[in-house]
């Protein structure tokens, strides 16, 4: 009977996307959401974590594993990016915390990057993800960041995917691309009298 | 017949001498209202500004410009002949197979969303059961797959940064 009552008690407030749960996940995804809030965490990384793992049919416990797995790490990224940072860039603070970057170096790009850091950082962990050495990406992501734009640093991670499709070692098609190929990249990027640009590809 | 002026003008004169009765409130009275707060003046300029601001407002839209300025239009392709049906899901869509349906020409799959800045993770759901990443895009890696079936990342950067 308190059982119950604890889990009523629990639902109570519960985002209404969160009924795609069974009712025991649910409460214990609550649960994870209401500390999340407590502390000043972003809940709706947490809401699409646990919905991502109910449309794929994960198990319920794997489900609250990745919330609470996320919920911590979110937390670890706002220790590392500042409480100013919004929730992409904690979202991609993750991902970089994830790639095997130190929280040291988020504090790093934070200080070095005027624009906000989802870019910045996402690249970071997509080239760790694509092979890159996890120094070579930090260091790499940490030269450009302080002048290159977002589309830049997009077009800087396509062209090392390019070159590691063709064939050259993920760290030194890396190296040379910041070196060497920084402004042959992002030439020709920046027209504002342009029109208006296609649907991009992700 | 008429009265002689001299008569009216005596006349006049005593109805003009003749002590006026005051209300003995009335110092009272004038006291009082002396004393009152005077109610605050009913200005027009700050009707004026507040119809001014939210003028501005309307005009400038701050609150849908800055949506529409950073967000961006993304195609998302799959190339899928034998599918039957295509569904892209992601954090942008709640992960709801019925927000994003795909439509073909010739077994390939699109789809256009508007994403605002941020990073995203998304898959395509292949004829409701079938779970494939994009080939186009980064894949979520194993350290951040927590659910075994595969994913992509995409992120949308400002505009002006």
């Amino acid at each position: 009977m308190m059982l119950a009552l604890l889990l009523v008690a629990a639902q109570v407030g519960t985002d209404p996307r969160l009924d795609r749960l069974d009712p025991d996940t649910r409460a214990q995804v609550a649960t994870v959401m209401d500390s999340a809030s407590r502390v000043g965490l972003p809940t709706e990384p947490l809401i699409q974590r646990a919905l991502e793992g109910a449309t794929k049919a994960a198990p319920g416990a794997r489900i609250v594993a990745a919330v609470r797995r996320l919920s911590a790490d979110l937390g670890v990224a706002r220790t590392a990016l500042g409480t100013e940072a919004s929730v992409p860039e904690l979202e991609a603070g993750v991902a970089a915390l994830r790639a095997g970057a130190k929280p040291q170096v988020l504090a790093n790009l934070r200080s070095v990057r005027r624009h906000p850091l989802t870019m910045a950082l996402s690249v970071l962990a997509d080239l760790v993800a694509n092979g890159v050495p996890l120094d070579s990406a930090a260091a790499a992501v940490l030269a450009l960041a302080p002048k290159a734009r977002d589309a830049d640093l997009v077009e800087f991670r396509r062209a090392v995917e390019r070159d590691i499709a063709l064939g050259a070692p993920p760290g030194a098609a890396t190296s040379v691309r910041v070196n060497v190929g920084a402004t042959d990249v992002f030439a020709g990027l920046h027209n504002p009298g342009a029109p208006p640009p296609p649907p991009r590809r992700p | 017949m008429f009265e002689h002026e001299e008569d009216v003008v005596q006349r006049v004169v005593q109805q003009l001498r003749r002590p006026v009765a005051i209300d003995p409130a009335l110092d009272a009275r004038v006291m009082q209202a002396i004393a009152k707060p005077e109610p605050p003046a009913r200005s027009i300029w700050p009707w004026l500004a507040a119809a001014a601001v939210l003028v501005s407002l309307i005009i400038w839209r701050p609150w849908s410009r800055s949506a529409e300025a950073e967000s961006a239009t993304f195609q998302f392709v799959l190339v899928a002949p034998q599918a039957t049906s295509v569904s892209l899901v992601g954090d942008f869509n709640d992960w709801d197979p019925k927000r994003s349906p795909m439509r073909t020409a010739n077994g390939i799959w699109a789809t256009v969303v508007q994403l605002a800045p941020g990073r995203y993770r998304y898959a395509y759901l292949v004829n409701g059961a079938e779970w494939r990443a994009d080939p186009g895009a980064p894949t979520v890696p194993p350290p951040d797959d927590e659910f075994g079936k595969p994913s992509s990342v995409v992120t949308v950067g400002g505009k002006g940064s």
